[in-house]
């Protein structure tokens, strides 16, 4: 770890203030402190934001609101998400550890970054950590990588599980920078890596994410998050689908369906979701609908399983929902 | 029968965290180490920039290969040169594998070690790396001869020609059996607080064997094994990685010499995939033929591993089944630019009972045949090569008992047929064997004024329950109760008989070892006592004719004295004495056996497989503790299940480097992914192999669980996975 200096912020205006150039804002630390420790990131300033209060999780009729610095375990066994946005709920409970999800913050957890293996080793080059100096993942151990939205420079997954079901759910993201506020859907927060993965989403310079809002949606009670992944716990997904059906006489009215694991953000299936609309819900309309979910995939050498793992996966997420 | 049941005598200073492990202990003006590992898996050092490091502050030293520590001498023969580095750290500037130590740095406090060490620049030529075992086991070698039985083939007949042995049998399997390698990641990295005085070493460091630790520091730093103390009471985790010696001892104690302060050196979690030892990885071709009512006709056991360590043909084979043609092989890939490997759990018979016990259920299909029908068509009364008479063997009550707690008679023989909502459902079973033996070792037996008596081996308890079944043993063998016991072990100044002894807690054998030498050694002690009795001034037995040891106290002449009472009388500080026990009956061959039984559960749409039930029925003889007996049969399976699940060292074939070197990406299993174990022990003591009866049991667990594993997989999806782990993306397709 690298020297840097340190000042804890008790408002949103105090952490704007002290947030410059190469400045890092330390919420639940279950990142940033990581990634300082591998020297992946080495922030000249940290600002401390455990004292703003950014809290509260609230519902209306516009839907549900989620402070930033809320913590995932207490957003995960909330009734206002539990009951109304299973999916929500779910990918936060099959995120990470215990003591993780007991630290981590929603706000920290959408800005979390890659576990590719190569980002996190400065031994290796990575244009994501070190632009320009080349992408290991694509001829290396790249079985967790993404086949969806790759480029040449980058084939890193998105790692959040909450991002894929707040994608499905069409959530917005509130935040305050020297500009003032603005508001942004999540899916147009993430960037795709082309030529520069190191860019990783529209944050602008010492923008912090104040909260995140979740439209209302009644039906997302009928809703699931099924995570694939090698060990049962504390572990990434290899593939996850985030699915939503609005299920009226045995006919599907409407879908959502997201997917991470497989993506370089969190990755929305609109076509299976216009597939799946006004089919019967059942199973052949399922393998009908994922039938094309993983068209565009670009394979590496040892992720070739994931476009069929994706299809399954969104098959499994359904076929519960109808169960 | 009731077995014995007690609470480790030692839980409440872990939990606690009293119990001081090597890395726990702070000397005075002590300072701190920390090594810096190579990004290249080949080549040389050309330079090293040190200037940063040497500016950053607090830094006392930076060792390289250009200011190398003078190691004296080498790992002394026949084990540690075989199952360690025999290079010592920063020899030279060659470097052989990626992670390699290149440098360590030694400074006033850890943080400024580690810093100073992420700012040293060191250039290389690099070459391409032989990190490939992929590639390399296409050209494997003979292996060398060592002296060691691990890496000689073993043959029956003499002449025998497997091949067409094979094709003369009624039925055959052929295939092969690939595991990657695997990394031991006990919870306690290697450590060393080491520090010197008047010529004389201290060395605060994790060891299986307190004595072989002391003796290898020794012979590298050229001094007398009297000269080195090396304390290691409690270890966190060792599986064999801890049963010889590594560079960071090695580096702590020549940097303690030459600063003449105190060094403790921690190696980091990444640093401990590559500066100490690995299981190997195996590639393993099983040729089995049968007879059409099952009877075994020959058995070809062909493997390819990195080095003679991983010998799964030697460990196994010739243990399990009754065959007339036998050829068992290994071939070597000598010069990889890999880590050492090392001894692992069941070194060998991990290995060897997954592809054997994989191809016996593949048998068992090709036959249509009942999987514990064919074992039992095949049963060894005695082993396989030697035809030596096992000494007690209930290996058939083992698949009797399991079947029924199982209820294996409800297993589907069709596989593919059972689901359970959206999870298709197999039960696997497997054989485990493990060889039992143990030393002949030395123990002393002190009583003491206070009532106490004192019963210490230079052995080592790495979790697995050493200090309680000594104590338990001393309480037995001198009829006291257990908390007058104090057991002492994990320092090389206690006692420990002479050859491979030395290595302590290694083969499953600590408690069959030691556990026999305290009844000799209290026999001895009791007798020295009763002398004392007779004979020291202030007891009130001197002269007494008949005097006897009863339930600690003495006994004769009309009156009884306690043992702490008579020492205290005659003004003793403590009566004790050696044994040694008997050497080992060599008429009979020894092993421990277990039965398991395991159903998973396989996601129909996702492939995802999931343990669902374990049952494993032990033979290994006289159980003393039942608790920690079944702590050791719970974690021995997990392991077992943990290499069939999980667990993978992924080697860049291109570079060398290991892709996964760190808890988060190498995977071992959490507390979801596992199931409750029920563990039955069948209780047969054998004391033809000593007399307390006691077998090995550590390593048991693990032998077989990844076959029962996979066979279960098998019988859930009619999938057969040949190669480890089993992910779901295997089961995809």
């Amino acid at each position: 770890m690298r020297p840097y200096t340190f000042a804890a912020a008790r408002s949103v205006g105090e952490a704007l203030e002290q947030a410059r150039d190469g400045s890092a804002y330390l919420a639940g630390g279950t990142t940033l402190v990581d990634l300082m420790k591998l020297e992946v990131i080495s922030p000249a300033h940290v600002v401390d934001i455990t004292a703003v209060p950014l809290r509260g999780i609230r519902a209306g009729a516009k839907g549900l609101s989620i402070g930033a610095m809320e913590r995932m375990a207490d957003v995960a066994g909330h009734d206002l998400v539990a009951g109304p946005y299973p999916m929500l709920a779910e990918a936060l409970r099959q995120s990470a550890s215990p003591q993780i999800r007991n630290m981590a913050t929603i706000g920290g957890n959408l800005l979390q970054r890659t576990r590719c293996g190569y980002f996190r080793d400065p031994a290796t080059p990575c244009n994501k950590r070190s632009p320009g100096s080349g992408c290991s993942a694509v001829d290396g151990h790249n079985r967790s990588h993404a086949v969806l939205g790759t480029s040449d420079a980058c084939v890193a997954t998105h790692p959040s599980d909450l991002a894929v079901a707040l994608i499905a759910l069409d959530a917005r993201l509130s935040l305050r920078g020297a500009g003032g506020e603005r508001s942004l859907r999540l899916a147009d927060f993430y960037r795709l890596p082309g030529s520069t993965p190191h860019q990783e989403n529209e944050l602008r310079p010492g923008e912090l994410i104040t909260g995140v809002a979740v439209p209302a949606l009644p039906w997302a009670r009928r809703s699931t998050y099924v995570k694939v992944r090698d060990r049962q716990s504390y572990d990434f997904a290899l593939c996850s689908a985030a699915v939503a059906v609005n299920v009226r006489g045995g006919v599907i009215g409407e879908a959502r369906v997201a997917a991470g694991g497989v993506g370089t953000r969190p990755w929305r299936l609109p076509a299976v979701e216009q597939a799946l609309k006004g089919k019967p819900m059942r199973l052949e309309t399922f393998q009908a609908a994922v039938e094309h979910a993983a068209d565009g995939s670009r394979l590496l050498s040892r992720n070739a399983f994931k476009p069929a793992l994706l299809r399954r996966t969104i098959v499994r997420a359904l076929v519960h929902l109808a169960g | 029968m009731a077995q014995p049941t007690m609470d480790r005598i030692d839980a409440r200073a872990k939990v606690t965290g009293a119990a001081k492990y090597a890395s726990d202990h702070n000397l005075p003006a002590m300072v701190y180490g920390h090594m810096v590992t190579s990004t290249i898996g080949n080549g040389r050092i050309v330079s090293m920039d040190l200037s940063a490091a040497r500016a950053a502050g607090g830094v006392i030293e930076i060792y390289t290969p250009g200011n190398r520590p003078a190691f004296r001498g080498t790992l002394p023969p026949p084990l540690a040169p075989v199952f360690a580095e025999a290079r010592h750290p920063l020899a030279d500037s060659e470097i052989h594998y990626y992670g390699q130590i290149v440098a360590m740095v030694v400074a006033e406090t850890i943080e400024q070690a580690r810093d100073a060490a992420a700012l040293i620049k060191v250039t290389y030529t690099a070459l391409p790396p032989k990190s490939s075992f992929e590639d390399a086991k296409q050209n494997p070698a003979d292996p060398p001869v060592t002296g060691l039985p691990l890496g000689q083939p073993i043959k029956k007949p003499q002449d025998v020609d497997i091949e067409t042995a094979l094709a003369a049998s009624q039925v055959r399997v052929e295939e092969t059996y690939d595991i990657p390698p695997r990394h031991h990641n006990m919870m306690e990295p290697h450590a060393a607080v080491a520090a010197w005085q008047n010529g004389k070493l201290t060395i605060y460091s994790g060891t299986q064997g307190p004595a072989a630790h002391a003796l290898e520091l020794a012979t590298v730093l050229g001094v007398q094994p009297a000269d080195v103390h090396v304390i290691s009471p409690y270890v966190g985790g060792a599986f064999g990685g801890k049963a010889f010696t590594w560079a960071p001892a090695l580096l702590a104690a020549a940097a303690a010499l030459a600063l003449a302060r105190p060094v403790k050196v921690v190696t980091s979690r990444e640093q401990l995939f590559t500066v100490t030892g690995h299981r190997a990885a195996s590639s393993q071709t099983f040729g089995l033929g049968t007879h059409r009512d099952g009877r075994l006709n020959a058995i070809k056991h062909h493997t390819t591993s990195q080095s003679i360590v991983e010998d799964p043909g030697y460990r196994t084979t010739p243990k399990y089944y009754l065959a007339p043609n036998v050829d068992i092989r290994l071939m070597v890939t000598p010069d990889m630019n890999l880590p050492t490997a090392t001894i692992m759990r069941a070194p060998g018979d991990e290995a060897g009972s997954f592809a054997l016990e994989s191809a016996m259920d593949e048998l068992a299909v090709r036959l249509g045949m009942d999987p514990i029908e064919l074992r039992m068509k095949n049963y060894l009364e005695s082993t396989l090569i030697e035809a030596k008479p096992y000494s007690s063997k209930h290996l058939d009550a083992c698949y009797r008992v399991g079947a029924e707690r199982f209820g294996w008679s409800r297993r589907s023989t069709q596989p593919a047929a059972v689901t359970d909502g959206d999870w298709q459902v197999g039960l696997g079973m497997s054989t485990a064997i493990l060889d039992s033996g143990r030393a002949s070792t030395t123990v002393r037996v002190t009583f003491r004024p206070n009532g106490t008596a004192t019963v210490g081996c230079a052995t080592s308890d790495a979790g697995t329950g050493m200090w309680t079944i000594m104590a338990m043993t001393g309480a037995r063998a001198l009829e006291v109760p257990v908390d007058r016991i104090r057991p002492a072990l994990g320092d090389s100044g206690l006692p420990v008989a002479g050859n491979n002894d030395i290595y302590g807690a290694v083969g499953s054998a600590a408690t069959s070892t030691v556990t026999p030498a305290i009844l000799v050694a209290a026999k001895e002690a009791i007798g020295k006592l009763v002398e004392h009795a007779t004979t020291a001034a202030g007891s009130p037995l001197v002269g007494a004719g008949d005097v006897r040891y009863d339930g600690g106290r003495l006994v004769g002449a009309g009156t009884s004295v306690g043992f702490g009472e008579l020492l205290t009388l005659t003004r003793t500080a403590e009566v004790g004495a050696q044994g040694t026990s008997a050497p080992l009956d060599e008429s009979h061959a020894y092993a421990s056996y277990a039965a398991h039984f395991c159903e998973v559960r396989v996601n129909r749409w996702t492939g995802d497989p999931r343990l669902g039930r374990f049952t494993t029925v032990v033979d290994a003889g006289a159980i003393l503790n039942a608790k920690t007996a079944r702590n050791q049969i719970t974690g021995g399976v997990l392991f077992g299940l943990a290499a069939a699940m999980f667990e993978e060292g992924k080697v860049e074939g291109a570079t060398g480097r290991i892709s996964n070197a760190n808890l988060a990406d190498y995977l071992l299993p959490v507390n979801a992914d596992t199931t409750e174990i029920d563990v039955h022990f069948l209780d047969h003591p054998d004391t033809r192999l000593s007399p307390t009866g006691a077998r090995g049991i550590g390593e048991l667990g693990t032998v077989g669980a990844a076959a029962a594993f996979a066979n279960a997989v098998y019988n859930a999806t009619g999938k057969r996975i040949r190669t480890l782990p089993i992910t779901p993306d295997k089961l995809l397709a």
